[in-house]
């Protein structure tokens, strides 16, 4: 039996080829492909299509949820966990690195099969950390709590009971505390501390440490699923709304039974929005759906652009980073302003690229600005991060910045070039004056128009913003065109292109979708359309306000039930 | 050369067995020399152990006519690739004189020849289909494929991956790593994690290659001074596999494939941990590093030479550049990534971007040409280093013409020197002649339409 990725459906599936070559529009890439095979035909929104696997009738509209996953920790998460366990200011050991399908480092943690170098670091990991530990007589006192004076004595058994329910993220069972309490004592060569060290490395190296075990268990009030139990709940939600492992009173109010109710999983997830950690973990979220990871890799020719410094990448993830920490907390409004405020925040040399004065800027302070009315900003798809990272060193890139429109803002696939594309552009426009002129061969082209047309005529919209985001009219020395159009309706440039997205359902529903997705590790499937479409009216019912989404997503079906179905 | 001990070594479980079962086991055992076992049995000759290697570099050769399409008037070169002579003792093209000291044989024309299933959805672009294909000798996974985020997967392991667990290879005698996956290049076409290696051990197990010269390093050569404590972690480690079992049982479908894929992992861990009173005799100074790709390169084959030597492991593979590699050649005066470079079908930066690849390369089989054990046997005449890159070239994403390149005389099954071309030729006849060159049976290779049973005729000694 072959072994499959993910979940039941490839979100690239069936639909997508004909489409493309056939000039059709771009297929919504939260739309559940079908299994058919049959390709393009048909609306999936109307659900006219059956799929097999689908456990309601098809196109029904009753939710039933998707599949388990079973994700390791990701390196952010490890460490989190290691400093909750442990501590701060301990070694940090390298890592298997993190991969990110689909856009998010929590489907490669579920998905991916761990390297055999992999473990040898968590071994080695595990070692170090317990070492560093337990080699320092106040440090292991101070976490212990008190003195051992026997391999085996309450002490011992008491800590790593309280250490396993931390570590494990739930009690542990007598035989698995037995084991542990055992291990101190064989390999404790006379030393209880010794003993200790090595039955924590043996915790840390444990599956059940290093992986997330939510499997479920019988939902009382639907006999046709599972619930996740309170203790998975626990994790759930600490997983998400801080990239790391429970705290105490998490793992107790998952021991009263609490985190089964509505008001015991709003109440817990509350206090976990208000911990600083919410913020930090809000900001990863955002930072994959919108790539600023890339920023790391920016670099450019000072002389070509004279206004790129080696801190001005920084400074570019920085801005975002304040942007939606503004939206998120500070004014806690609609997060869809993302891609059209025209607010937003700035230190000196991004007001130079901006060409605008920021009275308080300087190298390190940024101060919040209103972008002007008249000029050519709003919203992140005119700020320098997006610009940047959408661009090659000496060339913008319309193709990258229209793809990266499509898949993460309005979560459509654009689907791939045909085999055997000429990928090269015409000699006849070889002497094409502008970057824009050399594209238009990509629309000539019927080969390439399919896919083209979905990706360019957006991305042209950018055309007036540089490599590094500074705002120009001239390319190669020719005036900039920076018209273009989205799915047809003609716009002026990337300040309309703000405008036109403001009523733009898409963007919220792919909000959602992106979210959906890094919550849960993998990708939506049918079955769970009816839950996301509510979320999404309660979304919208609460004004696209960021928080309120994370609060309704975890109280809902959609994060708290799961269905008995394996993919064997 | 350090020496060996050949016998099979004693296990330090053997003794503190038991220990975690519940029964008292006392440990004030002075230590056995017979315990303390470097691993890996070396024959006495050291002709009988061949080493594979694979290297790569990404985005192929300048485009040539044989690619088809128009590119005539902007590549001035022509084909600086192909040699022109065929068979034995040809004279060098441009791109291969790089190479030429080391008499390395090369196959061209080739191609994949795996059926693209439908509907097509990507899988056939080039890059994709001709990586897969030259690692695998399959095509890629289509379940889960999904171009627009380059998710794709393997459906075997990759050639390099395949080797080292092969019986025929290293036997019931492994040395203490199976292989070594190293990169050099750290750009990426994105970070969507899936070109980020080019070995896997099965579908969705990358091995995400080491770039790091110190991190190498230190796996290689850091070795505990406290060798009890060593064997106490490896003893730890049974108690991690019982814990697990309660996991293993509640899992199904893949997700309980990954969870034994780990613990298979952690008993490999624990067997290294249990041999590990060894590293090798002449351990080298602790490395510098280089943002340079050739500099680099010199420095991980520097350290990887003495770990082939002293047989930490007969398998490597190394990544130079990812594939569709986006590595700014800045030092060639290269403005922007490669892999634009090629789209815009600016030949004269990739000739030079391809030369200096080439050159890179050179300098691996420099340091393999260079390591001789005391019979005069170099690396690199026990080798067989298998040079290739994802496609022909990067102007229509061209997957005929498949350069490839293969080095070192793998203990004298492999010709040196030979040219073989046959266009339209089936690709996978190059994994049947390593494989065999390697000493391994196979009848046939390739899959899912590129089955084969002919390797490269005039290659094979």
């Amino acid at each position: 039996m072959a072994r499959r990725l993910l979940v039941p459906l490839g979100i690239a599936g069936t639909l997508l080829g004909p489409a493309c070559y056939n000039g059709a529009s771009p297929q919504d890439s939260d739309a559940p492909p079908e299994t058919t095979g049959s390709g393009g035909s048909g609306d999936p929104s109307t659900g006219d299509a059956p799929t097999t696997g689908d456990s309601g009738e098809p196109g029904g509209k009753e939710f039933a949820p998707g599949r388990a996953v079973f994700p390791r920790l990701t390196i952010k998460q490890y460490r989190n966990s290691i400093e909750h366990l442990l501590g701060p200011a301990l070694p940090a050991p390298a890592l298997e690195p993190d991969t990110n399908p689909y856009l998010f480092y929590t489907i490669g943690a579920a998905s991916t099969f761990i390297s055999e170098l992999g473990v040898q670091q968590y071994e080695e990991a595990a070692d170090q950390i317990s070492h560093a530990v337990f080699d320092d007589p106040a440090r292991r006192e101070a976490l212990v709590g008190c003195v051992p004076a026997a391999p085996t004595d309450p002490c011992v058994q008491g800590f790593l009971s309280s250490f396993g329910r931390r570590a494990y993220r739930r009690p542990l069972t007598p035989e698995e505390l037995t084991r542990w309490v055992t291990v101190a004592d064989q390999l404790s060569t006379g030393d209880p501390w010794r003993g200790l060290q090595y039955a924590v490395s043996g915790i840390l190296q444990s599956p059940h440490f290093l992986y997330r075990v939510e499997l479920g268990e019988p939902d009382p009030d639907d006999p046709s699923r599972l619930r996740y139990t309170a203790y998975e709940m626990a994790s759930r939600l600490s997983f998400l709304l801080w990239n790391g492992p429970p705290d105490d009173a998490l793992l107790d109010a998952a021991e009263t039974g609490e985190l089964l109710t509505d008001a015991g999983v709003l109440a817990e997830a509350e206090r976990l929005l208000a911990d600083p950690r919410a913020r930090t973990a809000i900001q990863e979220f955002f930072a994959q759906y919108l790539y600023l990871g890339k920023l790391d890799g920016v670099t450019r020719d000072p002389e070509r652009y004279p206004l790129f410094t080696p801190t001005l990448p920084r400074s570019m993830l920085l801005e975002v980073q304040l942007l939606v920490d503004d939206l998120v907390y500070r004014t806690d409004s609609d997060i869809r302003q993302l891609f059209s405020t025209r607010h937003t925040f700035v230190n000196s040399e991004l007001a130079a690229l901006y060409g605008i004065d920021a009275p308080g800027a300087s190298p390190i302070t940024f101060v919040p600005v209103d972008l002007p009315e008249d000029g050519p900003r709003a919203g992140i798809l005119t700020l320098g991060a997006f610009l940047a990272i959408n661009a090659h060193e000496t060339l913008t890139s319309p193709t990258l910045r229209g793809k990266y429109l499509r898949e993460r803002v309005l979560c459509e696939i654009v689907p791939p070039p045909p085999g055997d594309v000429d990928t090269n552009l015409d000699e006849e426009v070889v002497d094409a004056k502008t970057l824009r002129e050399k594209l238009e061969q990509h629309r000539k082209d019927p080969v390439c128009a399919g896919c083209h047309a979905v990706m360019d005529p957006p991305g042209y919209l950018f055309e007036n913003f540089d490599p590094i985001g500074a705002f120009r009219t001239e390319d190669n020395g020719y005036p900039v065109d920076a018209s273009g159009d989205l799915d047809g309706k003609p716009l002026a440039n990337a300040r309309e292109l703000a405008e036109a997205l403001k009523d733009d359902s898409r963007v919220s529903r792919c909000m959602l979708i992106q979210l959906f997705r890094h919550a849960t590790g993998r990708l939506e499937t049918l079955t769970e359309r009816p839950g996301i479409n509510e979320l999404h009216d309660r979304f919208e019912r609460s004004g696209f306000r960021y928080r309120p989404l994370l609060l309704d997503f975890v109280v809902s079906d959609v994060f708290r039930t799961v269905s008995e179905e394996n993919d064997a | 050369m350090s020496p060996l001990i050949k016998r099979p070594p004693l296990s330090r479980r053997t003794l503190l067995r038991g220990a975690i079962g519940g029964t008292a086991v006392a440990l004030a055992i002075p230590p056995l020399e017979a315990m303390f076992s470097l691993g890996g049995a070396r024959a006495a000759d050291p002709q009988a152990e061949p080493i594979f290697g694979l290297f790569f570099w990404a985005n192929g050769v300048p485009w040539h006519a044989a690619h088809g399409g128009d590119q005539a008037a902007n590549s001035q070169g022509g084909d600086l690739w192909t040699p022109a002579a065929v068979g034995p003792g040809f004279a060098p093209s441009p791109l291969l004189t790089p190479l030429a000291a080391h008499q390395v044989s090369v196959a061209t024309g080739l191609e994949p020849k795996t059926e693209v299933p439908q509907p097509d959805n990507g899988q056939s672009d080039g890059h994709m289909r001709g990586f897969m294909v030259a690692m695998t000798g399959d095509r890629i996974r289509p379940e889960g494929f999904d171009h627009p985020s380059h998710t794709l997967t393997c459906l075997r392991p990759t050639l390099d991956q395949y080797v080292a667990q092969h019986e025929q290879f290293y036997g019931n005698a492994p040395p203490r790593f199976r292989s070594l996956c190293l990169g050099v290049s750290e750009a990426r076409f994105h970070d969507y994690g899936h070109w980020n290696a080019i070995s896997f051990t099965g579908p969705d197990s990358p091995v995400i290659p080491i770039s790091n010269p110190a991190q190498l390093y230190g796996m290689l050569f850091d070795v505990p001074a406290d060798l009890m404590a060593v064997g106490r972690r490896a003893t730890l480690v049974d108690a991690v596999l019982e814990d697990a079992k309660s996991l293993e049982a509640r899992l199904g479908g893949t997700d309980k494939q990954r969870l034994e894929a780990h613990l298979d992992h952690l008993r490999e861990v624990q067997r290294r941990l249990e041999l590990s009173s060894g590293t090798c005799e002449n351990v080298p100074p602790p490395p510098g590093d280089s943002g340079d790709l050739i500099a680099r390169t010199e420095i991980h084959a520097q350290i990887l030479a003495v770990a082939l030597q002293c047989g930490l492991t007969r398998v490597f593979s190394f990544m130079l550049t990812s594939p569709a590699t986006t590595h700014v050649f800045s030092n060639l005066g290269v403005p922007n990534g490669m892999h634009q470079v090629c789209h815009d079908g600016q030949w004269d930066w990739v000739r030079s971007i391809t030369e200096y690849q080439m050159l890179a390369f050179a300098r691996l089989l420099d340091q393999l040409a260079l390591t001789k054990d005391p019979m005069d046997n170099s690396l690199l005449d026990r080798a067989c280093i298998y040079g290739v890159s994802e496609y022909g070239e990067g102007y229509k994403h061209s997957n005929v013409e498949t350069p490839v390149v293969l080095a070192g005389g793998a203990c004298g099954k492999l010709v040196r020197g030979y040219h073989y071309r046959e266009p339209g030729g089936n690709l996978c006849k190059v994994h049947v002649t390593i494989l065999r060159a390697l000493g391994i049976d196979t009848p046939s290779y390739g899959f899912n339409g590129a089955e084969t049973t002919e390797h490269l005729t005039g290659v094979l000694a």
